[in-house]
This record gives structure tokens, sequence and C-alpha cells, in this order.
């Protein structure tokens, strides 16, 4: 190996930065999966006969509608997603760096609020439907057809809209990065530049957000909730409150887990025969070409349809819903959760990009199966429904505590009453376990791409491993960081389950708000922290937008 | 300038970290909304001049508070149903409390055995009727839902919302197992619509001519017929509400409760049953009706002139303890006949 060069093995072994880098790796990959062990082990206990019960009856409903579900969002939304991502990377057109932006902006609506949003509008009792009445002079429900929102379609659809820009924003920076000279050679023999070449280079991009995009759907409770779909989130629920039996719900969402994972498995398996490096630094990006008349119309119908109905339709709902409550809801009321929130997803952006570039660098370095796995493993947190991943947290910060409390009767180490439990820290613990599947998902498909003969040269010149760190992946990797920290930092502020329940006394972010309000069917009221929310995530999303395009 | 924001977000992040409760205010871990309960606490805080703090989740208070042990900073426990209750008291989370004016002020059946948890409302879950297409009378019982003449008729949330679930285990326990099986397979082949929504909601499609019936609790009337938003008070005068069960010699209409209990290593447990009682004194059952359309549960404290303008209405007796027990049979049930 080229680190080991000129130097003593002895030596080496203390100095060595990739010692301290896996060593670190170790101790966070192990914090990181504390919580999903501790599910695990929730679920070794004996379910008192309730899984005969659930075979028996509903099993079969929640898994069948779980996977068509997940499977509709897939289709839809890597659809929307990957067909936009390469007109705009590849050809110029009227309004095309506009829809650039605007193509990512439903990635800061919380799919739930969404779907509030549309059934408003699309029910028997909605706007829609009342218009299609008087124009038709309908009465009654019988005498036309209209689709269901609250079905599983409206869910795929709802979902799909809000989910695609995880597919986008990967799937994109991909297509840039690609080097013009094998799109040259496509040409040259024929072959299509988008099957051929676009496609297969994006591909570990396209799944890494895949990954996130079915990971999420799983993990929904809101909007299934909302629309009363029996899938396994659902029934996890069902089971626990109903049935007053964690053990049976830690076992459930952990057979879902087991699920996803197994797919991503089969993902990785297929993937690993060939690999896609890119040595073309230096070379130009494909040069996008010019489309006119009716080809460029098509392009900007196409690249403006998805952010319409996942964005500019649902705000326009939401502010027509909100436009009401302005009236009497004093704005201040809103001021400290705001603060909180922007706070709260910051942090937790920060820290996920910084963990997920350790984790991503160590295991690239170490070349050891276990590192890979136990990496691997650190980010499975966002396979889990967001409660049943708290009640994981909880469990973990509550051992922690237990700790603490034992080494004070002992020594005294900590200040009296000094407990994890129910503080900031323990809520952003939290939230870096959810959400480091997408730092890390960003930060190593970035990685993949980087050619390990340009580190190698690198080494060669005389370069330390820090040094080569520093000046060449660091500046190759940047804007796939940005790209996972603003899908963190969205994220984070759209998350509800986990804030809930481990936040500390009196916290409120606009997600919290949010749902108090529209749990009480407040519509008005909870519409404004919803706009807050998007308009919040709004900064983020065009100041990356402006980096990644300088890149 | 990147090293400086970094350590600005860390500091700020221990700032956070350190926002420590005060000792003279109580704890409460609340499955009630902030909005609802703000009021009583604000009351609570000038009678007795204790402050309070809140952590509001729909789930999992239950295990934190488990896995958090002795070292848990809750005092009170809050719930909105009996279903939610039960699991603490299951978990063996909540403190025995010896108190005079909760022993005497709550009737029996809506308080645990071992003066662990406590009653402190009344919900009535109650049919729901169309004026214009279901004349008064029709339906007197919650057993006639499962009527065949009400086929495509009736509206309904799923049957594993706790108000459903609660309300199977009160039909368990009147009828047994497999009648009450027989019930909720009528009441689900006489469904218009695929259950969804919440109770509101059902009230709307009887409006909108979706279905005839539905099943909701009683403060839902009062919440539509006094909304700010008119189209809501236009659904609820499109509704009669009926309190079932109410002939000579019958059981009487399920209610549910909203309750409390001590913490089991509450530190305040002075100031936490301080807060119980305020709740179950008549100046808080009457903020109960007049937030939420609630029904006391003080036996000294009637119903509010609203609530009284609805009917008077007899409630089924049987030990509210006993339903929590039952949800479980009642979920099998609500699995097996796919509500």
């Amino acid at each position: 190996m080229i680190r080991l060069a000129g130097k003593s093995n002895m030596k080496l072994l203390k100095l060595d930065p990739v010692v301290f880098l896996v060593s670190a790796t170790i101790l966070f990959a192990i914090l990181l999966v504390s919580p999903v062990c501790a599910l695990f082990v929730m679920s070794l206990k004996s379910s008192e006969g309730i899984w005969q019960h659930l075979i028996d009856t509903v099993l079969l409903k929640y898994i069948l509608n779980t996977v068509t579900l997940m499977g509709g969002v897939a289709l839809l939304s890597l659809m929307i997603a990957i067909i936009p991502a390469w007109l705009i990377s590849n050809y110029y057109f009227p309004f095309c760096r506009t829809l650039d932006w605007i193509l990512i902006l439903p990635a800061a609506c919380p799919a739930y609020l969404v779907a509030y949003a549309y059934t408003d509008v699309l029910e028997y009792a909605g706007v829609v439907q009342k218009l299609i009445r008087y124009l038709f002079d309908f009465s009654s429900p019988d005498q036309y057809y209209f689709p269901e929102v609250r079905s599983i379609w409206g869910a795929i659809f709802v979902m799909s809209f809000v989910l695609y820009p995880y597919i986008y924003v990967l799937a994109r920076t991909a297509f840039r990065a690609a080097p013009a000279s094998l799109y040259e050679t496509a040409i040259l023999y024929k072959k299509s530049i988008f099957v051929n070449v676009g496609l297969p280079l994006a591909r570990p991009a396209i799944f890494a957000g895949l990954a996130l995009v079915c990971m999420e759907v799983v993990s929904d409770f809101g909007t299934v909730e909302y629309f009363s779909l029996e899938t396994l989130t659902l029934g996890i629920f069902n089971v626990w409150i109903g049935m007053n039996s964690i053990t049976s719900a830690a076992q459930l969402s952990v057979v879902t887990f087991i699920f996803i994972i197994t797919l991503l498995l089969v993902e990785i398996k297929s993937r690993a025969a060939s690999k896609y490096y890119d040595t073309s630094r230096g070379q130009s990006s494909p040069l996008a070409k010019r489309i006119y008349g009716k080809a460029a119309t098509a392009a900007v119908l196409i690249c403006f349809l998805p952010p319409l109905l996942g964005f500019f339709i649902p705000i326009c709902i939401l502010i027509s819903n909100s436009l009401y409550a302005f009236q009497y809801e004093p704005f201040t009321n809103f001021f400290r959760p705001f603060l909180n929130t922007i706070f709260v997803s910051a942090t937790c952006a920060l820290f996920v990009v910084l963990l997920s570039f350790l984790l991503v660098s160590s295991s690239k370095e170490s070349r050891s199966n276990w590192i890979n796995w136990l990496v691997g493993l650190s980010s499975t947190g966002y396979a889990f429904p967001g409660t049943m991943l708290a009640i994981g947290v909880v469990i973990a910060v509550g051992y922690t505590d237990q700790l603490i409390s034992y080494l004070n009767s002992i020594a005294g180490i900590f200040p009296d009453d000094f407990y994890l439990g129910g503080t900031y820290a323990a809520l952003l613990f939290a939230y870096i376990v959810r959400f480091q599947a997408i730092g890390f998902g960003a930060v190593s498909s970035g990685m993949q791409k980087i050619a390990p003969n340009l580190l190698s040269v690198s080494r060669c010149l005389g370069k330390s491993y820090v040094g080569t760190t520093r000046n060449v992946t660091l500046p190759l990797l940047m804007p796939y960081l940005l790209a996972g920290g603003l899908l963190v930092f969205v994220d984070t502020m759209k998350e509800l389950p986990m804030t809930l329940l481990l936040r500390p006394f009196n916290f409120e972010t606009l997600a919290t708000q949010a749902y108090q309000y529209a749990h009480s069917e407040l519509m008005a009221e909870a519409s404004i922290p919803a706009i807050l929310i998007i308009l919040s995530g709004l900064i983020p999303v065009i100041f990356l937008n402006n980096f990644l395009r300088k890149a | 300038m990147r090293l400086k924001i970094c350590t600005l977000i860390l500091l700020l992040a221990g700032l956070y970290t350190t926002q420590l409760v005060s000792a003279s205010e109580i704890n409460i871990y609340s499955h009630r909304q902030p909005f609802l309960i703000d009021p009583f606490l604000k009351a609570f805080t000038e009678e007795t001049g204790i402050g309070t703090n809140v952590v509001y989740s729909t789930k999992g208070l239950a295990q934190r508070l488990r896995s958090e042990g002795k070292n848990s900073p809750a005092d009170v426990i809050l719930t909105v149903d009996i279903g939610r209750l039960y699991i603490y008291e299951d978990l063996g989370l909540l403190a025995e409390i010896e108190s005079k004016v909760l022993n005497t002020t709550i009737p029996k059946h809506l308080k645990s055995a071992n003066n662990t948890w406590f009653g402190l409302s009344k919900r009535s879950r109650i049919i729901a009727t169309s004026r214009k297409r279901v004349s008064a009378g029709q339906i007197r019982r919650i057993e006639d839902l499962a009527d065949p003449r009400w086929k495509g008729k009736i509206c309904s949330r799923p049957g594993s919302h706790v108000y459903n679930r609660a309300l199977v285990a009160s039909v368990i326990a009147a009828h047994g197992l497999e009648k009450a099986e027989t019930w909720a397979r009528g009441v689900v082949s006489n469904l218009a619509r695929r259950p969804q929504g919440n109770d509101r909601a059902q009230v709307k499609a009887i409006y909108e001519g979706l279905c005839d019936i539905a099943i909701i609790n009683n403060y839902y009337f009062g919440k539509l017929k006094y909304s700010e938003d008119p189209a809501q008070r236009e659904w609820a005068a499109s509704m009669r509400l009926t309190f079932p069960n109410q002939d000579t010699g019958d059981r009487g209409a399920h209610v549910n409760i909203s309750g409390g209990g001590v913490a089991k290593f509450s530190k305040r447990k002075p100031d936490a049953i301080k807060l119980l009682e305020f709740l179950s004194s008549p100046k808080a059952q009457r903020l109960y009706s007049e937030i939420n359309f609630e029904y006391p549960v003080n036996i000294q404290v009637p119903p509010s002139n609203e609530l009284r303008s609805w009917g008077n209405f007899r409630e089924d007796k049987i030990s509210i303890e006993k339903i929590a027990q039952l949800s479980i049979e009642a979920q099998k049930i609500i699995d097996k006949v796919g509500w």
C-alpha cells in the first residue's frame, strides 16, 4: 500500500491518521447503531400469540399495501426525477436555470401536510368536486366518478411528488459530473447517451436517492394515518397501542426493517460488479445542447409539472387556508418555534455531514469488510418508523443515564441531576441516528466517483493522507457534502414523531406546532407554521443550488 | 471562519442542553394537546403559585417514562383516553396516591381500584344521524347499527382508533366476544365508505349526503356547532345527536375518560397531587365543558347549560378499567372484521 512507502510500520501505527479515523468510526458507529440494537433486543421477548392473530387476520393486507405503496412511489418518483434531471443537465431551453432550482422545492414540504392540502381540495366536499357538481348539476356521489383522494393511489401521488427531489438532487449532480468524453464516444458509436452513458454513470446516485425514498415511504406515519391506509407502519401502532404490546410492535418494525435492508443489499450486490470512477476532472462537462420550439416547450412542461404538483399547488392551498388565521394569530407565537427549528436543523445537518465524511472515508481507507458493515449498519436508523426509532433512542439514552448516575454514585463526575434524557442533546442524537442515511448516501455516492488513482497520485507526489484529504478528496466531495447537508436540513425541519416524543419540556418546533393544530383540524392555524417550514427550507435550497452550479 | 461558525453552533448547543427545569415547577407528560390544557395550567399556577412544564406527544411517553426510571423528571401524566392511561398502570409507572378530594369527588367506576389513576372528564360516544334522512327514534341503541336496513348508510373512522376500540370493548362487556364480533361485522357491512378521517369528518360526510349515520364523540358536536367556520356550523345543524341505549333497563351510553396520575418516581408528589385535585375541582370541571364540551366527572358539578341542552343521558356504569382490559380482545375483533 502506498501509504506505507518509505516508513516503518511500527511508527505508522501510532501516528497513522487512518488508525485514528477507524477508531473514531467504530466509536461513532456503535453509538449510532445502539438505538437500532435496542429495538432488536426489545423484539426478542415473547409476543404471546399476537403473531398468530396477525397472520390469521391483517398481516397479508399490511404487507400488500406497503409493497404497493413503495413500488408505486418508487416508479413514479424515479420517472418525475430522472427525466427532468437529464433534461436540465444536458439541454439548454427557456427558464431551464429557474426550473433547475424550482424542481428541488417540494423537498421542503412535509408529505402529511401536502396530503391535508390535497384532501381539502379534492375530497367530496372540496372545491373541485363542488365545481363539478355545480357545472354538471349533479347532486350525489353516485352520479359521477371521481378518484378517491384518501386511497393508496392518492398516497402514491402525494408521496412521489414530495419525495422525488431526493433522487433529483443526486441524479442531477451525477449527470453534471459525467465526463463529456464518454458522451462523445457514445455518439460516435451511435449509442443512446442517456441509456448507455448517463444512466449507468448516475446509477449509484440514483439508487442512493431511491433508497431514501423507499425508506421514507415505509417509515411514513402521518400520510398513511390521514388516509387510513393499513400499511405495516399503521399496523405497528395498532399492535402497540391497541394490543398494549410494544414487543410485537418492535417485532413488526424489525420485520419491516429486514425487508428494506434486503432490498438495499440486493441493489448493492448487483452494483458491486461494476465500478464507476470519474477520471475526467479538468475535462469539460458535456455541453448543454440548445433546443427550440416544440421540444423546448415540452421540456419546460415536463420540468414544471413535478414542482407544480409537489410545491406550488399545495402551498397555494395552504396560503389560502392561512389567510383567515393571520387575522387573529399573532406572529410572535411562531417566533420561538421558528428559531428552535432552524437551530436543530442546522446543527443536525452539520453533525451528519461531518459524521458521514468520517464514516465514508474510513470505510474507504480501511478496506476491511467488517468496518464496511458497521458503517452500513450505522445508517439504518432511517428504515424504522420515526416513533419506533424514537423508542430505541429513549431506551439507549435511558441506559446511558443509568450509567451516568452510577458513575456519579462512585465518583461524582457530573453535576447532580445531569441526565441526557429530555435534553436537546438527546433529541439531536435521535435526529442524527435517523438522518445519517441521507448524509451517508450522498457522501458515499460522491466518494465512489473519485478514482482511486487520483488519490494515489497525490500520495506519490508526497502529500500525506491528511493533505490528500484536504486538497483532493474534500474539494471533489464538496458538492455531495452540501447536497447531503441540505437534504438533512430540510428533513430535520419536517421531522415530527421523534421531535414530539424526545423534546425537552416546553420545546416547540414548527412541525410540532403544525401537527398539533392539524390534529385538532384547525387547518387555518396549522397552515402558518407549515408555510414557515416550507419558506425556511427554501433558503438553503437556493443557496445550495447556486453553489452546485458554480462547482 | 468555518471553524468559528462550528464553535458558535456547538456553544449554542451547549446552552440548549443546559436548559434545566426549576425545582418549584411540576413536569407534565401529556397526551392531551397543550392548547387544551394551557387554560387549566394557568388557572392552577394562579391559584397555587406552582409553575408547570409540558411535553406533549400522542405516543411513546410511557416508554420514555419507563426507560428514564428513577431519573425521570416527570411528575404528572395526562391522557385523553383510558387505553393510554392503562398502559402506564400496566407498566407500573404510576404512584398509588392518597387523596381525600379525589376519592370523594370521582365516582368509583371512573378511577383505578388501587388509586393510581383518576378520570378527570367524560366524553360519550354518541350516534349522529342526518336530520333530513333519518327520523328521530329510528336508532335507539348502538346495537341497531348492525341492522342490515342501514346498509351503505354508516360512516366511521377506522375501528382501531382508541375511541372505537373502547366502544367495541364496551359491547364485548355487555354481550360477550361472539356477539360483539357479529355486531362489529354487521356495522362494517353497513359502511358507506372505507373507514377514514376523524369524527368531525364523519359529520361532514352526513352533511354532504355521503352517509346518514355516524358514531362520534359528543364534544365534536359542540365544536362544530360553535366553530368559527360557518361551513362547520352548517354540518352540525345537519345532524341529530342521539345518546344510545337509554331505554329503561338498557345499560346506558358508553363513555370514555380523559384522566391522569402521578409518576411513580416523581420528586414532587404533593404538588403533583395538588394538580390532579385542582383538575377535579368544580372550577376546572366547569372549564372542561366550556373549552371542550366534555362532561364533569365530579359528582358535585352539574354539566354546563349547553351540554344539558343536548339532553340528559344515562351512562354505562361499567368500570372503565374493565374497558381497558378488554381492549386487546376488541382490537382482535376489529382486525378480524376489517373495520
